[in-house]
């Protein structure tokens, strides 16, 4: 009885984890995508959004200003049309784990900034500041990209094929 | 779950972005420098007199000898904290044009401009100091100590 339950559980699972993997995948890309574009456009008020949460030294706010938005905009893409599917969900997942402690620090240390997380522009009330909400959001994505590392068959990928 | 990790599309996905973003850089029009540079301190004598274009930060000694001149302060924080308490006189408004058309009618764009929020590690002052800046104002001083610095001196204040 034991076995049968576990197998059919198994069955079922199988096939409807490759969809919730492919959900993920999908919208954890479009999420992705759509928080780089505005960062993207506005570097200089992106890096200024990492400057002030004073964690880098050196000026450094500047360089990981002009490559984050990037690599998010890259892991984006392959998450969404599915290319390197693994090594992208890694590094999303990298960047989320980075992200909470960047937020939670910024928290704990009770300084009142502007996250910098989806739109980096101020004017006219834009932009959300550091909260608790936004740490929340990054560990629903972390999951996703969790889920994405854990799919089981490799269906509806383009590179690499198995 | 994956075996191992697959290094090889971590690097290819890392070194693509760094290669394009650097090319994106240099070859847009608002493209930044590779480091961010901090603030100029400003110097002993002439930081209320301007000859160029500048944004300066200023201690609290130079923040309370401009305050007895009567230059206005601006309190970049949110409104809510500005309500909470604020130095005397400084102007505070949610938006940003509102502020912009009330500064340049009050003294035009060229005469010192104070600018502080919570203290020494809050962004909004020296952020609210570029936005004016792109508006034209040319004589912009970032007060680093900020409200904390301030009130803990017994400057005045409001309430």
């Amino acid at each position: 009885m034991g076995i049968q339950w576990t197998s059919d559980c198994a069955m079922i699972n199988f096939s409807q984890r490759s969809v919730i993997a492919l959900l993920c995948r999908v919208i954890l890309g479009i999420i992705l995508i759509y928080a780089s574009i505005d960062k993207i456009v506005h570097p200089a008020e992106f890096a200024k959004a990492i400057g002030n949460y004073n964690v880098l030294p050196f000026g450094l706010e500047n360089l990981l200003g002009i490559v984050l938005p990037i690599l998010e905009l890259l892991v984006g893409t392959c998450l969404v049309l599915g290319i390197m599917i693994d090594g992208a969900a890694i590094i999303a997942a990298g960047m989320m784990v980075v992200f909470i402690i960047a937020i939670s620090q910024a928290l704990f240390r009770g300084i009142d900034i502007n996250c910098g997380c989806f739109k980096v522009t101020v004017e006219n009330g834009g932009g959300h500041q550091v909260g608790i909400r936004r740490i929340i959001e990054d560990f629903i994505y972390l999951g996703m990209a969790f889920m994405v590392l854990s799919r089981g068959k490799r269906k509806w990928e383009l590179y690499p094929k198995s | 779950m994956i075996t191992r990790l697959p290094i090889g599309q971590i690097i290819v996905i890392t070194i693509t972005s760094i290669v394009l973003s650097l090319i994106l850089n240099v070859i847009r029009p608002n493209g930044i420098p590779l480091l961010a540079k901090e603030l100029a301190v400003a110097e002993e004598i002439e930081y209320d007199s301007a000859t160029e274009p500048r944004i300066l930060a200023i201690t609290l000694d130079q923040a309370l000898d401009l305050y007895q001149k009567g230059t206005i302060f601006v309190d970049a924080r949110e409104p809510e904290y500005y309500q909470e308490g604020h130095i005397r006189g400084a102007l505070n408004f949610p938006f940003f044009l509102e502020l912009a058309f009330k500064l340049d009618s009050l003294q035009g764009k060229n005469a010192p401009l104070v600018i502080y929020c919570s203290g020494d590690e809050c962004g909004s002052s020296e952020d609210l100091a570029y936005e004016l800046q792109n508006e034209g104002f040319s004589n912009l001083l970032v007060f680093k100590g900020g409200w904390t610095a301030w009130e803990s001196n017994g400057h005045p204040t409001v309430p």
